[in-house]
This record gives C-alpha cells, structure tokens and sequence, in this order.
C-alpha cells in the first residue's frame, strides 16, 4: 500500500453505511509516550470516552512508545493504515511537511497557557490550512494539543543568551530547532532521547529542553543542577487519523469520533496542567538529586526573545518559502488577536 | 499466531537455513497471512529501524578495532605478557589462556574473535605442555565467553538497544565484576585439574623477559583504560569510544609497532565489513520479528501470566534466566536478546529488578547458553575453527557448564556482584 | 560464460569495496565528529546520517557477500550430523528456498522504496531524501538471491557438498 491504500484493519466487515449496526470495531492507536505521560494519557481518555459512547462496540489497543518503532516508523504505519490513529509530535515529520516546523519557533505563543489552548484548538491557519499539508501526505490531523510549556534544563545556570556560549545544547533531530539554539550561540546536537540521560551525566551533552512532565519522567532532573524556567516554546502534538479509514466510517461512528476530539480538548488541557505541576513540586522537593530552579524575568526572556525573532526568517526562507510565509502571518495574525 | 510464528522458525532453524530467513519470513508470513490488509512493506521498515542506531554503531567499530589489533598480532602481545607471570604456577598455561582471554576480551567485544585471536595461538601451547585437546579447547570456548562480559560487549550494546533508558556505560561497568567472577572460577579448576592430572609446570620467566614483555603490552594495556576512562570521564559516549578504539588501534599497529600498513587497512575493514553485514542483518530481521510479536501484543500476555502468580524477583530472574538460555542454545545471542529482552525486561521492572542487574543476567546467560551442548552456537564456531569434530569439541566442556552454572545462581542471588561499581560512583 | 565470469568478479570487487569502505566511512565518521567536538566545540550534525547510510548499505549489499563466504550465521546442529546423501539434498534445497525468499523480500523492499519516494521525507542535516538510502535494500536483496541460487547450483553441478560458492563442506 504506496501511503496508505488498506483501510480498517481489523475492523469485521468495515465501512458498512447501515446505522445503528451492531458492529465491533477494533483499532489501534499508537503514541509516542509511555504510560503515565501525556499523550499516552490522551489515548486512553479518548479510548475510553469512544467505548462508552459507542456502548462498547468501539474498542481500541493503544501502544506505548518503543514496540512499533520509532515515532517516524509510527507516523508510516498510520499513513498505510496499520494502526488507524497516533498521536505525533510535528517535528518528526519536519522534513515531509516543512511548514509543521513552525511549532519549533520559539516566543511564538502567548504566555498564556488557556489562551495558547485556544489558539490551537481556533486556529484557521493551524486547522484548515496546515491540517490541509498533512492531508496531501494522507494523515488528517483531528486536534491540536499543547503538552506544556517547555523548559531547559542544564549543568550551569542559564540566564542570558550568555551564557549558552559553547554550551553543547541536546536537541531533536530538527534543522530549525538547531539553528534556534545557533541563534543563542549554543552548539547544538541532535541525539535520540534514550541516549539523553546517559550524555547528560557524563556531561557529553551540557542541557536540554522538554515540558516538565517528561523532564521529570524521564528523572533528567537526577543528572543536571539547573532547570530554568524560560517558557520559551509550548509542546505541541496533534491527534491524526488515516484519512481513508476515517472516511470509510459510517457517519454516527465519525459523529462520536467527532464529539469525541471536541470532549478531549479541554481534558487534554487539564491533563498536562496537572502532570506539569504535579511534576515541578516533585522536582522542587526532590532532595536525594536537588535542581535549582531559575525564573526568567522578563527582561531576560526579552534578551532570548530578541534573538529567536530572526529563526522565522530562516523559517521562511529556508524551510518553507512563500505559502509557509503565508501560512506563519495567518496564525501570528490569529495569535495578536487573541491576545488583545 | 504465536503457534505459527514458533513454528515456521524452529522448523527453518532446526534445518539449518541461514538465521535471517527464519527470523525475517516467519514476521513476513504472520503479516501476509494474518494482517492481508497490511503491506509486506512493515517488515522492510522495521528492518530499517532495527540497524539505524547511532548507539549500534559501536559495534562495528569495537569489531574493527579488535580486527586490527588481532591483524597486528596484538593479542600475542597480550598472550605473552600474561604468560610470563603465570605460566610456571600449577595450571600455567590454562589459566594464562583464562587470563588472556579475559584481557582480549576488554579489547574485543566478540566471543568469536577471541576464540580465534587467543584460542588459536593458546591451543598449541597447552598442547605442548601435556593437556588434553579436548580440554584445551573446551577452556577456549567457556574463556572466551568472558569476552562477552568484559567490556566492550556486544551483547550489552543489543540488550541497552532493547530496553530503553539502560545506559551501555554503565551495563560496561557492571559487567567487570562478574567477568572476573568467571575468570577466578575457571583459575581454580585450572589449579586443581593440573594438580590432579600431574601436568608439568613450565619454566618460570626471568625479570628481564618479563620487562620486555611489558614494554611491549603497555600500549595494548592502555586499551581498556581508554574506553572505561573516556565514557566515565564524559569525554565520548560508547559509540563514540570505539570511535577512538578504533583510531587507537590504528596509531598503535600503523604508527607505533608497523605491524599493519596503511594499504592494508581496507583488507582489515573488509573482515570486519563481512562480519558486520553477518550479525546486522539478523538485528534487522529481529526487529521486524518484534514489531508483530508487540504488534500481536504478546508481552502484555506474558507480562499477565508471569505476573498473574506475584512472583518474587528472584523467581522473576530464574524465569527470565531459563528463557534466555534455551534461546542462546539455538539462536544466535544477538538474535535472542533482541526479541526476548522487550518482552520480559517491563515484567522484570515491574518485579522490582535493576535493569542493569537484569542486562548482566541476559548477557551471561547469552554466553553461557551459546557454549552449551548440543546446540550452543560456539560450539560450531570451534568446530570450524580448530577443524575438530563436534563431539571433539563438546567432550571436556560439562565442568565448564557446572561451574557457569553455579555462578549464574550467585548471579541471581546477589545483585551486589554486578553493582558493586555503584559504591565507587 | 567467459562474460558472466568477468561480471561475476567485478560484482565481488564492488561488494568487497563497499563492506570494506562502509566500515571505514562509519569510523571516520564517528571518530572525526568527537575530535571535533573535542577540538572545536563543534559536533558534526551529518555524522550520524552518514553513517546510517553506511550501515544500510553494508547490511543489505553484504547479503550476497556472506552469502558467497559462507559466512551467513546459521543453527547447523543437524545438517553438521546428517549422513552426507542427506547433506547433499539439504545443501541444494536449503539455497533453493532461501533465494525463492530473498526474491520475495526483494519485491517488498521495492514497494517500500516507491513508498518513500511518495512521502518525500529527506534526512535532517544534509536533507537527502530518504528513498536513496532504502534503494539499495531490492537491490541487496536481488544480488544476495542469485547468489544463493549460485550455491544450489554448485550443489547441482559438483560431486561435492558447498556450503557455498566459495566455501567446501568443513567436515
Ligand atoms: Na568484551
Ligand atoms: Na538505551
């Protein structure tokens, strides 16, 4: 199946019009998250909000990180509709849909959490004209959803664009995320987060950027002295499905898959409000391993804030040109007027 | 599907097919047969996934660092410098070939480069000095094992590649303990076997041999201590390390000792190519062999029938221990650890055991099932190797599986004989 | 056949420089990117796809290589204590069904090929498209097949039992 020819795979008889049928329906859904974290939180509120409404026909197996591959491994298998939904962070199909890179920009969102939300959930730009890009390479985005805001966290204090002068910054493998911690002066190095824990200790990597919640998961916060808060970027991971299993659905089961996306977004908020404050208490109160935690003032995140605003040049120019420049001044366009 | 996965595999193993056709057809037929709205395609993905790891990368290049150092007659170096202090003790040559096989393997991290490096050359002087052949080459098989213990090992690379959030340097140092374990074990009934068997003891080497032989070990001698040192000091990740053994090896042979001409480094790499292209495709055909056996969510049913009984860790390990050993009597160990670890490393976590503790388990019951009779994979290595008979090669080999034995149970009781390195810390 | 020969042989020399080269491309590779970084503070952000390719295309284009070496991993318990009339029949079908298997492979390793030229993905840092890379997997697929068609047939043709076109039975 070239990109995703086969449909509901486990499903009996699948894509029958007749409402009201009796059917069962078995589907997969894979996140990028092991239990207890976000995503995989996500997916098992959905997963469950979809038995209860559909009274049980609807039963879904949701896969932790790791067994199926890795998250780009993951996003194929959806595109040929071997699982049917996933939860996918846009950065790992960065160099398929160029413009879904524009989550990487950092001081992009408001400040405001509840309000980024809004956006996400909003956006013309994000829910019409971006789900449209993913859409040409048969994944249909359902949700955009924010995992928190991120951090940094490091082996010295990081206060000023100063202080990242040589300072070897672990990041995703993304051309646009590298080149933002150029900006600042760091050295940049991509590396798989399983090896990140490991670098971090043995210094072979100095810092790194995540939400709280999997900084404290992933217990980064055992191998580095400082976490400073920076809010410099929000998190963001959409809710996909295969498109052509979607449309084969009869219309009740995509009106609850539809309900459903709606029910969860408020939820999904909760969820990483709550992991992300629940996890910064553990992390204070951590004594065996303590962080210090540094607040940015404004002005300091002034400084950073300066220096990123060049990265959407490059944005444009050299990752996505003049539909992703159009696309970039619709949502700045929609985040202004949200904010007023 | 469980039933006819395990089936198409014994039964293409048991014939002697080459290993990745069983271990890539078996996931392939489950996928045509079972899943026919899935494309065949998945198996050639995870096939991919399964070799693009940076942290793989090390194997290789431990496996061209070993390959130079063994072209460059390095493990003679490390053969007589061994020999030189133990050789006249009661036992000499056996426990020197325990020695060095247990040094080499700090530089290599292959159990069939050691049996060939060290096993070769030792062989003919054990010979020499009264043992029997079939002793001599069953102390091989069983020592070199040690290799896969020792760092580096690629044993331990596979297994940290399996489970996630395990870290190679640290499996690297926890393997020490243990290795050296095997090789005081393997000491003493070396002793006690020459003590019984009246073999002569050999001639006792003079000061100054054995000031030449230091200089010419020492740099050979600087091996490990440039990959536990480099990792430990956050100077280069494991991959990175063999990176630098490999250039170390490469100063020492072309530069130092001109053993190796830089004309002839590609005839090296060319070995290491073809051993490489040998263990990856298996690690290739093993993850496609993962991805059904967890897209068929198999671990979470074992997880509930092992779980479903509240076992303790220890029964956990033994469980784990069997598994894993009867696996490395048949598969390759790479192969083994691959497709078991993902399935009981959640179970071992949730019964409380460290999962570095948990790597040194499967490691070593990798070795020692894959050196026992009558299907251990070593066994047909020696087998071409020394170009003896299989039941040549089996016949001194029972001690040796005893005392293994006897070890993997200290193993499983005692945690601290692996993660002693943690009070240094 | 003088042709096919001559093919043969030039076949192997670019096997043997592609395992041995991919080896030493990986090394330098890793090595030149913690030197540098050592050195200069800067990684090497290509390193790691570079070697990827390397890896990919020793894996793969060995196939027939190993196959050509014997030196394919194998579990040869029975087939090493079969009396030799049974040796001789397993060491036809053995290649036989293995070569019908590698041609199958091939064919999806295809399909899959054509599939990531449609998505389009290309790697990080140097922005190759990824389809490159997975092009030599039909390829070492359909090479390591007629290699092990070549060991039946050696089989067929001679006396006696090969492991493989290069290597005799040890026993
Ligand atoms: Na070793
Ligand atoms: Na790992």
């Amino acid at each position: 199946a070239c990109g995703g020819g086969s449909t509901e795979s486990s499903t009996d008889e699948g894509g029958s019009k007749s409402e009201n049928s009796e059917e069962i329906y078995n589907w997969n859904f894979v996140t990028e998250e092991m239990e207890g974290q976000v995503q995989f939180e996500y997916a098992r509120e959905f997963a469950d909000l979809l038995a209860e409404k559909s009274d049980g026909r609807i039963n879904m197996e949701i896969y932790e990180f790791g067994g199926l591959g890795s998250e780009v491994d993951q996003v194929e298998q959806m595109q040929d509709g071997i699982v049917e939904f996933a939860i996918m962070s846009p950065g790992f199909t960065g160099t398929m849909v160029t413009e879904g890179q524009l989550f990487a920009l950092q001081f992009l969102f408001t400040d405001d959490m509840a309000l980024n939300q809004e956006i996400l959930n909003t956006s013309e730009a994000l829910n019409v004209h971006l789900s449209k890009k993913y859409e040409e390479h048969n994944i249909k985005p359902l949700a955009y959803f924010t995992e928190g805001a991120m951090q940094w966290t490091s082996n010295k204090p990081l206060q000023s664009p100063e202080d990242f002068q040589n300072f070897k910054m672990r990041t995703q493998e993304s051309p646009l995320i590298m080149e933002s911690y150029k900006a600042y002066g760091a050295d940049p190095t991509a590396m798989s987060w399983s090896e990140l824990y490991t670098s971090l200790d043995r210094n072979i990597v100095d810092g790194q950027e995540n939400p709280i919640f999997f900084i404290e998961d992933a217990s980064f916060n055992e191998v580095q002295d400082y976490m400073t808060i920076s809010n410099h970027n929000i998190y963001v991971a959409m809710l996909t499905v295969n498109p052509n299993f979607y449309d084969s659905l009869p219309d009740d089961i995509k009106k609850m898959i539809d309900e459903t996306v709606e029910e969860m977004r408020p939820i999904a908020y909760d969820l990483q409000d709550k992991l992300n404050r629940e996890m910064l208490e553990s992390i204070r109160e951590n004594e065996t391993h303590s962080t210090e935690i540094i607040e940015l003032s404004e002005a300091e995140r002034d400084a950073f804030r300066q220096l990123a605003l060049p990265v959407r040049e490059y944005f444009i120019n050299e990752v996505v040109g003049e539909d992703g420049k159009e696309l970039l001044d619709m949502l700045q366009k929609e985040i202004e007027e949200v904010e007023e | 599907m469980v039933a006819t996965l395990l089936t198409i595999m014994i039964i293409l193993l048991l014939f002697g097919f080459p290993m990745m056709i069983p271990l890539i057809i078996a996931p392939l037929i489950i996928v045509i047969f079972f899943y026919p709205n899935f494309s065949g395609e998945i198996i050639i993905q995870q096939m991919v996934q399964g070799i693009s790891s940076y942290v793989l990368l090390a194997v290789p290049l431990f496996i061209f660092a070993a390959d130079i150092m063994a072209t460059g007659k390095t493990s003679n170096r490390l053969l007589d410098f061994v020999g030189a202090f133990i050789r006249h003790l009661r036992g000499g040559y056996a426990i020197t070939t325990a020695a060095a096989c247990t040094l080499f393997g700090a530089i290599s991290g292959s159990t069939q480069a050691t049996v060939v490096a060290i096993g070769r050359p030792m062989r003919q002087r054990m010979l020499a000095s009264g043992y029997k052949d079939s002793s001599a080459i069953a102390l091989i098989i069983n020592a070199s094992d040690v290799a896969l213990l020792i760092p580096p090992s690629i044993g331990m690379i596979i297994y940290a590649l399996a489970a996630p959030q395990v870290s190679v340097g640290e499996l690297f140092l926890a393997g020490i303990g243990p290795g050296l374990l095997v090789f005081f074990f393997f000491a003493l009934y070396s002793y006690i076997y020459a003590k019984i068997k009246n073999i002569p003891l050999a001639e006792k080497a003079s000061w100054s041999e054995r000031w030449g032989v230091i200089k010419k070990a020492i740099f050979p001698l600087g091996f490990p201590l440039i990959i536990i040192g480099g990792i430990y000091s956050g100077i280069f990740s494991p991959t990175e390390a063999a990176g630098v053994s490999v250039l170390y090896a490469l100063i020492l042979e072309v530069l130092i000792f001109r053993t190796i001409k830089v004309a002839d480094i590609p005839k090296v790499a060319l070995s290491t190519g073809l051993v490489t292209a040998a263990v990856f495709i298996l690690v290739a055909g093993g993850q496609a062999f993962s991805w059904v056996i967890s897209f068929a969510r198999i671990p979470n049913m074992v997880a509930e029938a092992v779980m479903g009984g509240d076992p303790t860790a220890i029964q956990v390990l033994i469980i784990v221990s069997i598994f894993f050993f009867i696996g490395c009597m048949f598969v390759d160990p790479i192969v083994v650890i691959l497709i078991l670890t993902p399935i009981f490393y959640p179970i071992a976590i949730q019964a409380g055991i460290d999962p570095i503790h948990l790597g040194i388990i499967i490691t070593f019951q990798a070795a020692l099932g894959s050196a026992t009779p009558p299907f251990g994979v070593d066994i047909f290595t020696a087998s071409a190797v020394f170009n003896k008979s299989y039941l040549d090669v089996i016949r001194g080999t029972p001690p040796y599986i005893i005392m293994l034995v006897c070890i993997s149970v200290l193993l499983i009781m005692f945690e601290e004989i692996s993660l002693f390195y943690r009070y240094f810390l | 056949m003088k042709i096919l020969r001559k093919l043969d042989r030039v076949i192997m020399k670019i096997e043997e420089a592609i395992l041995s080269y991919a080896i030493i491309l990986i090394a330098l590779m890793v090595t030149g990117n913690v030197l540098s970084r050592y050195f200069t503070g800067r990684s090497w952000a290509f390193a790691a796809e570079i070697s990827e390719f390397a890896v990919i295309i020793a894996t793969f284009l060995g196939i027939s290589y190993a196959a050509r070496k014997g030196r394919h991993i194998s579990m040869s318990a029975f087939f090493d204590m079969a009396p030799a009339k049974t040796r001789k029949i397993m060491a036809i079908i053995i290649p036989a069904i293995t070569a019908i298997s590698l041609f199958l492979l091939a064919y999806y390793a295809y399909v899959y090929t054509i599939s990531s030229f449609e998505r389009g993905r290309t790697t990080t840092a140097l922005l190759i498209p990824v389809y490159l890379f997975h092009l030599f997997i039909p390829i070492g697929f359909t090479l390591g097949g007629l290699q092990f068609l070549r060991n039946m047939w050696i089989n067929i043709k001679e006396k006696d039992v090969f492991l493989a076109t290069d290597k005799k039975d040890y026993l």
